[in-house]
């Protein structure tokens, strides 16, 4: 029985990690000897490939939007997503539970069901081949989960401290700013590691709205890559480019995978 | 002090960011696309036609849409019951809590966290005809090879992406049956146990009955992912061979975006929408009691 559970577990391990430290190893080959020696390892590394992948490829320019998109998203989208989960959590009006529900409604569909209609719009706004307008996208379609997240983490806020605040004569707003949302960081941090490695990793949205390549975000640099032709005899390029979209999520996976897993469940489980 | 006009401009004040921002580019969007569907719009020219429901007509006798959704179903059906056997195979193996399982554990997700488009790239070169591990081993095993690949042969193509999917969606079933194994209280396994019921036979009538709301959650998760599957079949294969993979969504993308069609495209969105609320429906009826609670 032991036996066999270590076992399973081993080939698991293998099953999900060798592909992993495939792309690993071949980032690291020249391209001949990817298609030549491909059980061989890197010897020597050529570390070349990482370099010509990030100033050949577009790649460090999709780095970069792709770093201003999630950046830019989670400034706007943190505040104004926490301002409307914390009227909804400690307001009660009349139109609460319906406006709530559509908020949430948002969870409800895929993006593709309104690619089309947000696409003319997008046209019609002159917000195509725009980061600011696509950061604008993501702000919208992030905010139906971002209220819910953060809703839980304001309700659990003990009332004493605005109470005390409330006595020294601060209004509502700055009850909010000068409290509350300093107190609710673990809400901040579990919403915008959850929305940051969605915002890095989205295509579909960005496929649509961005054609032109100096906008193009990460996977999207790295999609163009495998598909032109000067690029698809070049692997060691190609792999290194899929190990530099891998990086920053896997120092966010390592650093906070506990608490993505409560997360993950939190919304599973409760739905 | 006028504190409760003070009280409203606050609340209104602090939901109309969010509001503003939600109803143009996601509530408004999304009435319209139920609208474009039942127009004629090509998106090269500026002349809109009413059709009624003739997209959707159109489209019921489209036969890359039903190719579509059969390999849409494919995929649920096949990957869906590969993910599970998986899931469960690994949830019981992870609860030793040994050194070993939570290194499983912490890597298990990892797919799942890397980007579609990684997941893509990755599994079309695990298939590469030239260079790829699993044609190379399955020539190295004597086990012949295709031509010009597993992603361009038609019989293959399809489970070759449901491989990539299975491989790409498990961790987070692990991680749901897992947490679902842990909620199982350890009285009832052992008094289990005490009756003599191990193994096989206390998986299927203690652990199995136990696990009700999970399988439903899980059901319903995978219902609603495997039907909005595109960037991991538009990236491997777009559709390729002769529609072969085509799913629901990348040919939504080729009807909008490559063909301009955009009432047949918005139809089609529509109609997705509709599956996926129709299957999840019916994933409620199916599990609709508890096996658990009749037996009290």
């Amino acid at each position: 029985m032991k036996t066999a559970r270590t076992a399973l577990l081993v080939a698991g391990l293998l099953l999900v990690g060798l592909p992993l430290l495939w792309v690993l190893v071949a980032s690291l080959k020249p391209s001949l000897s990817v298609i030549s020696d491909p059980w061989g390892l890197p010897m020597p590394p050529r570390w070349a490939n990482y370099g010509e992948a990030w100033t050949e490829a577009r790649i460090s320019s999709g780095f970069f939007n792709s770093l201003a998109a999630t950046v830019g998203t989670l400034a706007i989208l943190l505040p104004v997503g926490s301002m409307a989960a914390y009227v909804f959590a400690r307001y009660s009006f009349r139109l609460s539970g319906p406006l709530y529900a559509l908020m949430l409604g948002g969870m409800m569909f895929p993006i593709f069901l309104v690619i089309v209609p947000l696409f003319i719009l997008m046209r019609q706004l002159s917000l195509l081949n725009s980061l600011p307008g696509l950061i604008l996208v993501y702000v919208a379609f992030s905010l139906s989960f971002t209220v819910f997240v953060m809703r839980g983490f304001f309700e659990v806020i003990p009332e004493e401290l605005a109470e005390a605040a409330r006595m020294d004569g601060a209004g509502h707003a700055s009850v909010f700013w000068r409290i509350m949302f300093p107190l609710s960081r673990p809400g901040l941090t579990v919403a915008g590691i959850f929305n940051a490695i969605g915002l890095w990793n989205e295509y579909g949205l960005a496929l649509v709205l961005l054609q032109k390549p100096e906008v193009r975000t990460l996977p999207l640099a790295v999609a163009d890559l495998s598909q032109t032709q000067q690029y698809q005899a070049d692997f060691g390029a190609l792999f290194a480019a899929l190990v530099i979209v891998m990086i920053p999520l896997l120092v966010a996976y390592a650093l906070l995978r506990h608490r993505l897993h409560e997360a993950m469940l939190a919304g599973a489980v409760k739905g | 002090m006028n504190g409760k006009a003070a009280r409203g401009r606050f609340i209104a004040s602090f939901l109309a960011p969010a509001f503003a921002l939600y109803g143009i580019f996601v509530l408004w969007p999304l009435v319209q696309a139920f609208q474009i569907s039942l127009y004629q719009w090509r998106g090269t020219s500026d002349v809109v036609r009413w059709r009624g429901l003739e997209n959707y007509r159109e489209l019921a006798t489209d036969k890359v849409v039903a190719e579509a959704v059969g390999n849409n179903l494919y995929m649920l059906g096949v990957g869906g019951l590969l993910i599970f056997a998986l899931a469960l195979l690994f949830s019981h193996a992870v609860l030793a809590n040994s050194r070993l399982s939570r290194a499983f554990e912490s890597i298990a997700l990892f797919p799942q966290v890397a980007s579609t488009v990684v997941v893509a790239l990755l599994w079309q070169f695990m298939f590469h005809p030239q260079f790829g591990p699993i044609p190379l081993l399955q020539k190295s095993m004597g086990l012949g090879e295709f031509e010009s690949g597993w992603l361009a042969t038609p019989s293959v193509a399809l489970p070759a992406v449901t491989v990539a999917f299975v491989w790409f969606a498990t961790g987070f079933y692990i991680l749901l049956f897992t947490a679902g194994l842990r909620q199982i209280p350890g009285e009832v396994n052992e008094a289990a146990t005490l009756d003599g019921c191990q193994g096989w036979r206390r998986f299927a009538s203690v652990t199995w009955p136990l696990l009700w709301s999970i399988r439903r959650t899980a059901v319903t998760y995978l219902v609603i992912t495997v039907m909005n599957t595109f960037a991991l079949v538009y990236l491997m294969t777009k559709g390729a061979p002769d529609r072969r993979t085509e799913v629901m969504l990348t040919y939504l993308y080729e009807l909008a975006f490559t063909n301009s069609e955009w009432g047949s495209a918005s139809a089609l969105a529509v109609v997705n929408f509709l599956l996926v609320m129709a299957l999840a429906f019916g994933v409620r009826l199916l599990f609709r009691r508890d096996p658990t609670a009749a037996r009290t």
